[in-house]
């Protein structure tokens, strides 16, 4: 295998193909190295952790075809650290050799056949609007679970919702519920399960507004926009029923514009140390934060707000608060409660796609 | 001061049973959790399997553990400690240290605190405990091993090179079998002669950070306090299991009891842990711990559970092929339950008010009123409290 390209593409294709990478020294040693392939003056590259497969294809300059796999990481340190420029990738036996300008580097390949075979992506296709599918996944992927041995909450529930689709995702703290009307994907109760992981990675690599095509299968999914392909295996399982934990109308509205509540809650945090929350006194003049650790100090900021109901303290942790804050669109958000125990729901004051609901901390 | 119970478990056992007394007898089943000095005297060791420790003396007495007799005995004697001092640092249910330096003028001369409380505890608890005083921690932790059984030993200022420096390289903290046998191929057997070499070239024998432990041991510098107050910061227990092979199902039931009892302390202690870690040991002796993090600390007997489920799961081919022989749960991370991140209640099992509901139940009935129903007709046998539960001592 031989091409030659402009540096700044084949650092693109590496570093985005380099993101499905497992960083985790696994099981197989191939899964931490790049597949390369090129076929006249196509080259595809393809980094995978079995879960999640990312493909990127680009044009270069080619001599010569062939597969290869190098790895991830030195070949994409080796990219990014030479001059821009051109450079010129040869695999001959089993080193590859990267020059560029008066750099040259030869590196061991790993061998290509143990790589594992991708499967096709599924055939069905839907079109969605890669801006607002991006904007919904920002808003939902945070909310997703971290842990591993709450697997179903590791995922972002993908639903059909009237003629539209609903993206639902818990940590079992916080639920994020984002709409987007008009996109159908799925009807009737269909529904997936897909990793929050695929999906964080999927935002960062989806590009500006390009169109978005999704197809869907039974175990897995796959995007793609423009040279990107982001295939994903789905999760299996139930995810819990969350409908019935949005509450219709709840009796405490605080409206408050939403960048000084984000600054302010930024700053008490300062002194909501060791799991301590940010508690919030709610009353009719307004709004004040309280954050109180025990043989440290404490922190103190009032803020104009609009409050509808009795008055009542809360306490939150800052860290799910300022999460929630800061994936609401818009200048002005509601908060509304019941007491200090009950979940709380964050909405946009112009934009009713998007909810948060927050799980308060109980403070004795 | 440190003070260390002899034998725990064994001197409780020929306490409460005049036959055991002056008998070589040792606590557990498959596994020696326990011997008398009549039984170490006969080369029989604590974790040594039973057939081992038969053949090394064939009359030895075996006797089931009883493990709220030793949370008795060890709150009893804890209370004694905080009697004595308010500075007392628990480093297990039958040990800890005390420090005693300020009480000259109150009560007096470390030397005259230490023979009260032994004799308190020989009056109160009825148990044997040796306590070596000195200036360091360490000093005070060495001598109190090297008056064992029931012994006293001062080392007074002066004369702490004498007793420190002829001690083998073993007595220094963190000195394994490892390190002593790389400081051996150097002729070094001795505190004295670890003390002898300089630091780098020290370093250069047991890595840069063991180096400087070692070599401020050797000379004496340990400027470690006696903590108190410092809450305990992890909370376990673990479970020997004998000679016979177990099913991976009974691990996980033997898993759930471990976890049920755990979560129950820390709900006792009002306190909250977010991590999860599992210790092993394995047929040939060797320990390996695997421990995973939670995003947040709980104290629900639902969610440690699945944590220590994963963990388990994810070792199951080596504990199935290198047969495990002990299994351990211990909760650390610990803070306090004063601010509780509350959860959605989609997961009716992780219910705070069911774990509530059955504590409140045993409390009135008794730990036993009311139990898995994976548990049911299996014994678990007795899982071995690691630490004094928080709140145990005294504020």
């Amino acid at each position: 295998m031989k091409f030659r390209c402009e540096r700044a593409d084949l650092e693109k294709v590496l570093g985005t193909a380099g993101r499905a990478v497992t960083t985790r020294g696994g099981a197989l040693p191939v899964l931490a190295g790049i597949h390369l392939e090129l076929a006249g003056d196509q080259l595809q590259a393809t980094g995978t952790d079995l879960d999640l497969t990312i493909t990127v294809t680009a044009v270069v300059g080619g001599e010569e075809d062939g597969t290869a796999v190098l790895p991830s990481k030195l070949a994409n340190d080796i990219v990014r650290a030479v001059p821009p420029g051109k450079i010129e990738v040869t695999i001959e036996g089993d080193e590859a050799h990267i020059s560029a300008a008066r750099s040259e580097f030869s590196l061991r390949v790993i061998p290509a056949d143990e790589f594992p075979r991708m499967a096709e992506p599924p055939e069905s296709a839907v079109q969605l609007d890669g801006a607002a599918f991006r904007d919904a996944l920002k808003q939902v992927v945070k909310a997703a679970s971290s842990d591993d041995s709450r697997p179903i909450l590791t995922g972002v529930l993908m639903a059909a919702e009237g003629d539209g689709l609903r993206l639902v995702s818990t940590d079992s703290y916080r639920l994020s519920v984002r709409d987007l009307p008009g996109t159908s994907v799925l009807t009737g109760d269909e529904s997936v399960l897909v990793p929050s992981r695929s999906l964080s990675e999927l935002s960062k690599v989806l590009d500006g507004d390009d169109a978005l095509t999704l197809r869907l299968g039974e175990r897995d999914a796959a995007f793609e926009s423009g040279d990107v392909r982001v295939s994903t295996r789905l999760i299996e399982g139930d995810f819990p029923n969350y409908r019935g934990l949005i509450p219709d109308s709840q009796p405490n509205k605080l409206v408050v514009n939403r960048a000084e509540l984000l600054e302010a809650v930024r700053r008490v945090r300062l002194l909501a140390q060791e799991a301590t929350p940010v508690r919030m006194m709610m009353k009719s003049g307004g709004l004040e934060l309280v954050a109180v650790t025990q043989d440290v100090g404490q922190a103190h900021e009032a803020i104009d707000a609009t409050y509808d109901g009795e008055e009542l303290t809360v306490a939150f942790n800052p860290e799910y608060l300022l999460d929630g804050l800061e994936v609401t669109s818009g200048d002005e958000i509601s908060l509304e409660t019941v007491d200090a125990l009950k979940p709380a729901v964050l909405r946009s004051s112009d934009n009713p796609d998007f909810l948060y609901l927050l799980m308060p901390v109980r403070v004795s | 001061m440190h003070a260390d119970l002899d034998a725990f478990y064994a001197s409780v056992e020929q306490r409460d049973n005049p036959r055991l007394r002056g008998k070589a007898m040792a606590v557990g089943g498959g596994v020696i959790l326990a011997a008398s000095y009549e039984a170490r005297a006969r080369g029989v060791r604590t974790a040594m399997n039973s057939r081992e420790a038969r053949r090394l003396c064939p009359d030895l007495i075996f006797v089931d553990p009883r493990i709220d007799a030793y949370t008795e005995a060890s709150r009893q004697v804890f209370a004694i400690f905080d009697n004595t001092t308010p500075l007392v640092e628990p480093i297990s249910v039958d040990e800890a240290f005390l420090d005693v330096s300020g009480l000259r003028r109150i009560t007096g001369t470390p030397t005259y605190i230490a023979t009260q409380l032994r004799e308190q505890v020989r009056a109160q608890v009825g148990l044997n405990i040796s306590v070596g005083v000195a200036r360091t921690k360490f000093l005070a932790k060495v001598a109190s091993g090297a008056c064992k059984p029931d012994g006293l030993l001062v080392v007074e200022p002066a004369g702490e090179l004498n007793f420190l420096h002829p001690l083998p390289v073993r007595a220094l903290w963190g000195v394994g079998a490892k390190t002593s046998a790389k400081l051996a191929e150097k002729g070094i057997t001795t505190v004295g002669e670890v003390a002898g070499i300089d630091l780098q070239t020290l370093c250069s024998l047991t890595g840069k950070a063991a180096g400087h432990k070692l070599h401020a041991l050797a000379h004496n510098r340990d400027q470690r306090q006696v903590v108190t107050g410092k809450r305990r910061s992890s909370v376990g227990s673990q479970r020997a299991l004998g000679s016979r092979t177990r099913t991976f199902e009974e691990l996980e039931a033997i898993l759930l009891g471990l976890v049920d009892g755990v979560s129950r302390r820390l709900r006792d202690g009002n306190r909250v842990g977010r991590t999860v870690t599992l210790r092993f040991r394995f047929g040939d002796f060797t320990r390996d711990t695997r421990s995973h993090t939670l995003p947040d600390a709980t104290a629900s007997t639902a969610v440690v559970l699945d944590a220590a489920r994963v963990l388990l799961r994810q070792r199951r081919d080596e504990i199935e092929s290198r047969k495990l022989t002990l299994l351990g749960l211990t909760i650390g991370n610990l803070c306090s339950a004063d601010a509780v991140q509350q959860s959605l209640p989609f997961d009716q099992r992780a219910s705070p008010q069911l774990d509530s509901a059955i504590d409140a139940l045993r409390d009135r009935f008794g730990t036993d009123s009311l139990g898995r129903a994976t548990l049911l007709g299996k014994s678990t046998g007795p899982a071995v409290p690691l630490l004094p539960d928080p709140g145990v001592q005294a504020p």
